[in-house]
């Protein structure tokens, strides 16, 4: 054993160690990145020379069958470790010696250090002399946070060569211990570099357990990397889901942050249509994000970039909400609507009978979430959650609820991404204020009030293509022409609708009729426009992205040439005409280019029945007309 | 990156049909090989110190082990490649359709060391770009002009044109622009008419080829000297140059405005970097597991990612290179990536990144994707 002097050299060394590789590094010339962590590494053998030669009493047999080498062998005894043999090794007390314990935390120092400057190789074989030192001993207070950083540290080593299952082997180990520990042991164990420190400079109880718990949260961080890069997604979430709650419970954030990775989870579980989630990430987001509002940066006068910094994050997390309402609404639209697109009652009285069953059980599956923050923060979230429902709502009252929380948010978001600098952003929020609106007019009975919700969409959206340079947002264009010519041939369809209920059509619906007909057709051809090339020729064959849109724009031509309304028999022939001839597009189009045909089969089958109706139609309205010639 | 290439990326579904695709919807993508800096070349096909052998004209072998990996591009130039025929088969097309109104963008890709500078301007030593190893963007330079005094000659004093450059850098999710070197933090916004746009940066009139690069290499030399006196690496930032053509014809008083963009990128060097996730395109994926918890944000957008077509928003997305670059990335523009490989087996694993990359950008459909939401209305 060391004398006390050689001993208080050790821990100067591997303190001199600590703030070499940890501070002075950060200032190493660009020509000599390494120079502190290669000055580092010295002391370190240094420490371990002074501390004796690493050979000790039992530890050679155990050493015997851990030093199999490479990760297959690890993987076996890694796992059993976990297992019977480790219980045995805790229940037999086996406190490890003092020097075993300064030695692993030396091994796993030096194996930190080969890993930064790029030695895998020798960085490996230190972490594995660290886990072999404290393996015995690995559930002691003095020793389980080694094994776990060492482990943590060797799941990092793999995934760095690309073997992902074996970074996953190490980490899963990690996380067993962590619970074995636990669950058996609990009290805040030793930090791995206060083996070096004096007695008066020991941790705290309290701050022995803050870096447990952060290494711990470290190897659920990596865990969430390993299963995403495994594909895993699901498990890949829950633990980002699970690293975000330990976070906030360990104070170990950044709000902002915090709040936007929260909110971009929630997009996550929009995907997956868990909305109870998605609303829980997001309320939390909106918590937190309060929080870092409301304190003051650390320096007395805010940065101009900084206020534009949150102002930006704030409008992120209410687009999050705006995209929450949207499925939700849309969600619920799947689930009611018949095969026509219409509101289907007897679904809807279904759904509501299931509701009321569910109820009950409501309660039940409030407690699989796993559930941010502690009570005050945790109240908050409750009221934010409050405001908005997470169930699909079942009739126009729930689902204007819904919509209202979403319009909010859209002003919201709209305050800061302005038409002037942020065309994309600006352009999106609109389109989604729109979709909003068209999803609240699904739930509408009246046909009046539904053609007043179109009417809105488009005043949102038809002043945004007029100073919009298609060059630069050609794909923004295209999808509002689209939008906006769909929007006009629904209301057209409500308008016929309406006018069908009519003993006589007057001439304002027949005016009114007509002229939203002519709309669509102009933003269907504005749109059938731009897939034009520069010397204006519409391409011959159609690319795969635009193939339907294209195709389909023309059907819609064709039918509002039929919807047309006119007591002049000349006139009503040349829509005959036009509708024929965009059908006949159609139809050529699928005989030259047959794949085309998946894409658009319903289109296609009644393209060729009206191909085949209208000039035998159109003959009729000749004969009758000649008299008049 | 910007929203419209990850949803171009998920259009790209695997064709069925085999059709011959659209002319300029995909990104072209090409491989150039330079010669190793030392050591003999063998000329019996095989090279023993190479991790690479070109089989084709488009098609290349990398010694991986156990099983040699083919890959096949749009082409592949080998080490022997002149700049004159990188420059036909890379950028002359591009330049042309520039010419024709549409946007286009060059990119350079791949490690630091592996040529990316020679192929966009050529041997670092001189700044008169008349010797016959200019690169890329001088090449480019002369073709436009020249195909902008033939259009002049064909259409008389009906038609003018208006070139403008600017020059600007990237570096730390920064723009300093180079034709300034006294501008710092320069900001990037949209403008309806003009879309992405660096705010405050100077545009120079140009009217030759000799103007254009005297305002390249002015720009260059502010590039240089940046890397030393602020003691930064020149390849961990991006250079991009930028030329709007303007041209103006008259017609009995009807006037036909035409303008486009030329965007020639220099990008950072492609390996492994300190801060990866500022630097560099989001397309390159790290595999490996990020340490710092303050990242734990590009995790689950990479979750979010795997979507299914449902609308979601995700907070984390541009860089200032994805952003800048939005249209030649899945917008309304001809794009063409020049990914630069060195053939030595030290370079192997940079190099199969490389590759992997360019693979990748090859599935990046050019062309905006509509949104046609419509169920059962028919």
């Amino acid at each position: 054993m060391a004398t006390p002097a050689a001993w208080a050299a050790a821990c100067e060394k591997f303190r001199a160690s600590l703030s070499l590789s940890q501070v002075q590094s950060q200032k190493d010339p660009e020509n000599d990145p390494y120079k502190s962590k290669y000055r580092a590494r010295e002391l370190l053998q240094e420490v371990k020379a002074l501390l004796g030669p690493a050979a000790d009493e039992d530890e050679d047999e155990e050493a015997g069958g851990g030093d199999g080498g490479g990760p297959g062998a690890e993987e076996g005894p890694a796992a059993e470790r976990a297992g019977p043999g480790a219980r045995a090794g805790a229940g037999a007390g086996a406190e490890p010696s003092a020097r075993a314990v300064r030695l692993a935390a030396v091994e796993l120092q030096l194996g930190l250090n080969h890993i930064d400057t790029e030695e895998l190789a020798a960085g490996e074989e230190h972490l594995q002399n660290c886990l072999r030192l404290v393996c015995r001993s690995r559930l002691e207070p003095a020793a389980v946070s080694l094994h776990l950083q060492a482990q943590n540290n060797l799941g990092i080593l793999w995934s760095e060569r690309d073997e992902i299952e074996t970074a996953q082997t190490y980490l899963e180990s990690a996380e067993a211990l962590y619970n074995q520990y636990m669950k058996e042991i609990g009290n805040p164990p030793l930090d791995p570099n206060e083996h070096f420190l004096p007695e008066e400079e020991k941790l705290t109880e309290q701050e022995r357990s803050r870096r447990f718990e952060k290494a711990y949260t470290h190897t659920l961080y990596y865990l969430a990397q390993v299963y995403q890069h495994l594909e895993m997604i699901e498990k890949a979430a829950q633990y980002c889901h699970t690293t975000l709650k330990r976070q906030l419970e360990y104070s170990g954030y950044h709000p902002v942050e915090w709040a936007i990775n929260a909110a971009t989870l929630s997009q996550y579980y929009i995907n997956k249509q868990c909305f109870m989630e998605s609303r829980h990430c997001l309320s939390a987001a909106s918590v937190i994000f309060t929080q870092a509002e409301q304190t003051p940066s650390t320096e007395d006068t805010e940065t101009e970039q900084e206020q534009q910094d949150l102002r930006q994050r704030r409008a992120e997390i209410a687009r999050c909400w705006i995209k929450y309402c949207l499925n939700l609404l849309q969600n619920a639209q799947a689930s009611l609507e018949d095969n026509i697109g219409e509101l289907d009652l007897d679904k809807q009285s279904e759904l509501k009978a299931q509701r009321k069953r569910e109820e009950d059980e409501k309660e039940n599956g409030r407690k699989k979430v796993v559930l941010f923050g502690t009570s005050d923060v945790c109240d908050a979230i409750l009221a934010i959650e409050e405001k908005v429902a997470c169930v699909p709502p079942l009739d126009f009252g729930e689902a204007r609820e819904v919509f209202l929380v979403g319009q909010n948010y859209v002003c919201e978001a709209k305050e800061y991404f302005q038409v002037d600098g942020y065309i994309t952003d600006h352009i999106e929020i609109v389109q989604d204020h729109s979709s909003l609106f068209k999803v609240l007019a699904f739930f509408e009975e009246d046909y009046e009030r539904r053609c007043k919700m179109h009417k809105r969409r488009i005043a949102m959206l038809e002043p945004l293509t007029v100073d919009l340079n298609p060059q630069y947002y050609l794909l923004i264009t295209r999808q509002l022409q689209f939008e906006l010519a769909h929007t006009y041939y629904e209301m057209m369809d409500l308008k016929v609708a309406i006018a069908n209920r009519l003993e006589e059509l007057d001439s304002h619906t027949v005016k009114k009729i007509n002229s939203l007909a002519q709309s669509a057709i102009k933003y269907y051809e504005l749109f059938l426009d731009s897939l034009r090339d520069p010397n204006k020729v519409f391409p011959e064959q159609l690319s795969e992205d635009v193939l339907r849109p294209a195709l389909v724009a023309k059907f819609h031509i064709a039918r509002l040439y039929g919807k047309l309304i006119t007591c002049d028999g000349r006139k009503e022939l040349d829509n005959m005409q036009a509708s024929l001839e965009y059908y006949m597009f159609l139809v050529d189009y699928c005989e030259r280019y047959p794949e085309a045909v998946r894409a658009v089969e319903t289109e296609l089958e009644l393209s060729r029945e009206m191909a085949g109706l209208l000039p035998a139609k159109m003959e009729r309205l000749r004969a009758k007309l000649s008299p008049f010639t | 990156m910007a929203p419209g290439v990850k949803d171009s990326l998920r259009a790209v579904t695997p064709s069925q049909s085999n059709q011959v695709s659209n002319e300029g919807d995909v990104i072209k993508v090409f491989i150039r090989v330079r010669p190793p800096t030392e050591g003999p070349i063998l000329n019996n096909g095989e090279h023993p110190g190479m991790c690479l052998s070109v089989l084709t004209s488009n098609t290349l072998r990398l010694h991986s082990k156990p099983e040699p990996k083919i890959f096949t591009f749009d082409h592949v130039a080998d080490m022997d490649a002149t700049q004159e025929s990188v420059f036909s088969s890379v950028a002359k097309g591009i330049v042309e359709s520039c010419m024709n109104g549409y946007n286009g963008t060059i990119f350079a890709y791949g490690q630091t060391g592996s040529g990316k500078t020679f192929t966009m301007m050529g041997p670092s030593e001189s700044d008169n770009f008349t010797h016959n190893l200019r690169g890329v963007i001088p090449r480019s330079f002369e073709y436009l002009f020249f195909l902008i005094d033939r259009e002049k000659e064909k259409a008389g004093a009906g038609k003018t044109f208006l070139c403008k450059c600017s020059f600007i850098e990237i570096y730390n999710e920064q723009i300093f622009d180079l034709l300034d070197s006294a501008s710092t933090g320069l900001l990037l916004r949209e403008h309806i008419k003009k879309g992405v746009c660096v705010v405050g940066a100077v545009e120079q009139v140009v009217t030759s080829a000799a103007e254009a690069y005297q305002v390249l290499s002015g720009g260059w030399r502010n590039r240089r000297v940046a890397a030393t006196s602020m003691n930064r690496e020149s390849s961990r930032s991006h250079a991009v140059f930028t030329i709007t053509v303007e041209s103006m014809e008259k017609n009995n008083d009807v006037v036909n405005i035409r303008s486009s963009q030329l965007n020639l990128v220099d990008l950072a060097g492609s390996e492994r970097q300190k801060d990866t996730h500022t630097e560099g395109l989001r397309l390159k994926e790290a595999g490996n597991i990020n340490r710092s918890l303050s990242c734990l944000g590009q995790v689950i957008t990479a979750l979010v990612d795997v979507g299914n077509g449902k609308q979601r928003h995700v907070c984390y997305r541009d860089s200032k290179l994805t952003f800048l670059l939005r249209d030649s990335l899945g917008g309304n523009a001809k794009t063409a990536i020049i990914a630069n490989v060195h053939p030595g087996s030290k370079c192997f694993g940079e190099t199969l990144s490389t590759l992997n990359f360019a693979q990748r950008a090859k599935l990046i459909k050019n062309k905006a994707v509509v949104n046609e939401d419509m169920q059962g209305n028919v």
